[in-house]
C-alpha cells in the first residue's frame, strides 16, 4: 500500500502547472472571451425566457436568482472537465507531453497533480468573469458572492480528478462519448436548473450522492445567502470525495505512463 | 562511482510477452555504449527501465549508485533522455521548449537562459529561437531534443535510436555532435540502434540483443574478429543460383538475393569473383552487420 498523494512534490506540480499556464495565456484572448459568451446567452434563454413563465418563487428565490448558481457552476465545471478529458488526452497521447515531462525528475504523481491544479485554475479564471456577470444580471443578492469560488474549487478538484482518471483509462478518444453522455445526464439532476426536491424520491437520492449537487448547492448559498446545516455536510462530503478521486487520478496516471 | 549502469538478471514481461529476458550488463562511467538489435528486440524496454519509466518484473538495476526501484527522481536528475519518438512540445517555440524543460530540473531562469542559448548554438539552432517546433526539419528536431537532454548537465546521456528515420547526411550531423559530446569529461553515453554502422562508429563497447536476450557483447572490433572472418565478399542481385562450393577456410551465407563469403585473407576470396558475372560485387573488410546477420539468422 502506498499513498500516491504523498508522492506529489508541489514544486514539480507547479512547474507542470506553469507550462500549461504559459500556453493558456498566449491564447488568452480567445480563451478568456469564450467563457463569457455562453453564460450571457444562458441568462437570456433561461433567466429571462424560461424565467418569464415561472412566476412562483423557487426555493425562496426568483428563478433568475436561482439559476445564477447553475450557470456559474456549469461554466466552471465544464471548463475543468474539458481540460482534463480532451486537453489531457491530447497532451498524453498525441503530443507526448507527458512522456517528455516524465523524462525529467518530475514523477507521475506530481505531473497529474499539476494537471489537476491547472484545470481548476482555468475553471476559476472563468469564475472571475462569470461571477460579475451573475451580479450584473441580478442573480446574486449576497455580498458573499465572490466566496463562491471555494465550493467551485472543490467541484473542480473532484470532477477534474475524476476526468483525469477516466482519461488515463481510455484507449481511444471516442471513448469520451460515454463519459460525456453520463456527465450531461447527471448535470441535469444536480440542481443547476431546478431544485433537486422536485425529482422523484429515488432520483433525489442519486442526485444527493452526486457531489456536483453539493457543489452547486453551496455555490448558490454563497451567491444568495441562506446557509443551512446541510451545507456543512455537503462541504465535508465534497472534500472527502475530492481527496479520494485525486488519489485515484494520480494512481491512474502512474499506471498508464509507467509500464 | 565506477559503474554508470549495473544490471543483474533483468526481466520485463508484458503479460505473457517477455520483452527483456534475463539480461545482465555493466556500463562504465565515461564510456560510450551501444545496445544493438532489430525492431522488437527489447532495446526501448531496457532503456525505459534504466530511466525508471518501466518497473522491472524481476532483477536488479542500479543507475549510478541509485536503485531504480527506489530512487526514480534522483536517477532522472542525472540522466539526459533522448527518446525514440519526437516529444518536443508543439505548443511552445524552440527556445521555450528548453526553458520550460529546464524548470522541471529546477534550473533557475538566468542559468536556464544562458545554457539554452549556448546549447542552441552547439546544435546549430541559434537562428531558430522563436520558430515553431513543427516548422523544424527532422534533423533539427533531433538536435533540439539532444540539446534539451543536456540542459541539466547530465552524467549519463541515454539515446533511443537517435538517428532512425533520418537522411544519411543528417545522421552524419548527429554523429558529429555525439562524437563531440564523447570528448566531454565523464559523460557516459548509452545509445540503442539497429544500425550496425552507428554502433560500430560510436560505441566503445556494445551488446547485441535479439528476442529480449543478449546474444553477444564486447568491443565492436573484437566482436567482429571473434565472430566472423576478416574479409567479406558480397554478391548482390542473385536470383536462384546456389552458393558456390568453396574450401573449408571460406564460410558462405545466402540472404535473400545476396551471397556472402567470408575468409581471413583477401586473396582467398578473389577467385570466387570469377564464378559470377554481370552482378554487383563488393570485396570489403567484414563489419558488425555481418556478425549481426549471421547471428540473428542462425536460429
Ligand atoms: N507497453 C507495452 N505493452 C506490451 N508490449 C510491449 C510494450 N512495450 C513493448 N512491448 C513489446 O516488447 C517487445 C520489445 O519491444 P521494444 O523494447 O520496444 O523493442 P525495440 O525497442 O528493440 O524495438 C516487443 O515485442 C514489443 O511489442
Ligand atoms: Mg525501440
Amino acid at each position: 500500500m502506498y499513498l500516491a498523494l504523498a508522492k506529489v512534490d508541489i514544486t514539480d506540480a507547479i512547474s507542470v502547472w506553469s507550462r500549461n499556464m504559459r500556453v493558456y495565456l498566449r491564447l488568452w484572448k480567445t480563451e478568456l472571451i469564450a467563457p463569457i459568451i455562453e453564460p450571457i446567452f444562458t441568462f437570456f434563454a433561461f433567466g429571462f425566457g424560461v424565467g418569464a413563465l415561472i412566476s412562483s418563487r423557487v426555493e425562496g428565490l426568483s428563478y433568475l436568482s436561482f439559476i445564477g448558481a447553475g450557470i456559474l457552476a456549469f461554466t466552471v465545471l465544464m471548463r475543468t472537465v474539458f481540460e482534463l478529458t480532451y486537453g489531457a488526452y491530447f497532451r498524453m497521447v498525441y503530443q507526448s507531453t507527458y512522456n517528455a515531462i516524465l523524462s525529467t525528475p518530475v514523477n507521475a504523481e506530481s505531473l497529474a497533480f499539476g494537471e489537476i491544479l491547472y484545470a481548476a485554475t482555468k475553471g476559476l479564471i472563468d469564475a472571475l468573469f462569470v461571477i460579475p456577470l451573475v451580479i450584473i444580471f441580478g442573480s446574486s443578492t449576497s455580498y458573499l458572492a465572490p466566496l463562491s469560488i471555494f465550493p467551485l474549487l472543490l467541484g473542480c478538484l473532484f470532477l477534474g480528478s475524476l476526468s483525469l482518471a477516466i482519461t488515463a483509462h481510455i484507449r481511444e478518444i471516442d471513448h469520451f462519448n460515454l463519459y460525456f453522455a453520463l456527465y450531461w445526464s447527471t448535470i441535469f439532476l444536480c440542481g443547476a436548473w431546478f431544485p433537486v426536491n422536485k425529482l422523484f424520491d429515488w432520483l433525489q437520492v442519486i442526485a444527493y450522492i452526486l457531489p456536483t449537487t453539493s457543489a452547486i448547492d453551496l455555490t448558490r448559498a454563497f451567491l444568495n445567502g441562506g446557509f443551512e446545516q446541510r451545507h456543512i455536510f455537503e462541504a465535508i462530503y465534497l472534500i472527502i470525495i475530492s481527496i479520494l478521486l485525486t488519489e485515484w487520478a494520480l494512481r491512474s496516471i502512474r499506471k498508464r505512463m509507467v509500464v | 562511482m565506477q559503474s554508470a549502469v549495473d544490471a543483474k538478471n533483468l526481466v520485463k514481461k508484458f503479460d505473457d510477452l517477455v520483452a527483456v529476458n534475463d539480461i545482465s550488463f555493466n556500463i562504465q562511467t565515461g564510456e560510450t555504449f551501444a545496445i544493438l538489435g532489430e525492431n522488437g528486440a527489447g532495446k526501448s524496454t531496457t532503456i525505459r527501465m534504466i530511466a525508471c519509466r518501466s518497473p522491472l518484473t524481476s532483477g536488479k538495476l542500479f543507475v549510478g549508485d541509485f536503485d531504480t526501484k527506489k530512487e526514480e527522481v534522483k536517477i532522472r536528475s542525472i540522466l539526459g533522455i533522448v527518446p525514440q519518438e519526437n516529444n518536443l512540445d508543439p505548443d511552445l517555440n524552440v527556445r521555450e521548449n528548453l526553458l520550460v524543460y529546464a524548470r522541471y530540473f529546477r534550473i533557475d531562469k538566468n542559468t536556464a537562459e544562458k545554457r539554452s542559448d549556448k546549447l542552441l548554438d552547439f546544435v546549430g539552432l541559434s537562428k531558430k529561437l522563436g520558430s515553431k517546433v513543427e516548422s523544424l526539419s527532422g534533423g533539427m528536431k533531433r538536435r533540439l531534443i539532444i540539446a534539451r537532454a543536456l540542459l541539466h548537465k547530465p552524467r549519463i546521456l541515454l539515446l533511443d535510436e537517435p538517428t532512425t528515420g533520418l537522411d544519411p547526411s543528417v545522421r552524419q550531423e548527429i554523429w558529429e555532435k555525439l562524437e563531440e559530446l564523447r570528448q566531454t569529461e565523464n559523460l557516459t553515453i548509452i545509445l540503442s540502434t539497429h544500425y550496425m554502422d552507428e554502433a560500430e562508429k560510436l560505441s566503445q563497447r556494445l551488446f547485441v540483443m535479439a528476442n529480449g536476450k543478449i546474444i553477444t557483447r564486447g568491443k565492436p572490433q573484437e566482436i567482429i574478429r571473434k565472430r566472423v572472418k576478416n574479409y567479406a565478399l558480397e554478391v548482390r542481385g542473385i536470383r536462384n543460383n546456389p552458393l558456390v562450393v568453396t574450401s573449408t577456410n571460406i564460410t558462405s551465407h545466402k540472404r535473400g538475393n545476396t551471397h556472402l563469403y567470408f575468409a581471413e585473407e583477401i586473396e582467398q576470396l578473389t577467385p570466387l569473383m570469377n564464378s559470377y558475372d554481370n552482378t554487383q560485387m563488393i570485396l570489403r573488410p567484414s563489419n558488425l552487420e555481418d556478425v549481426f546477420l549471421i547471428y540473428v539468422n542462425s536460429d
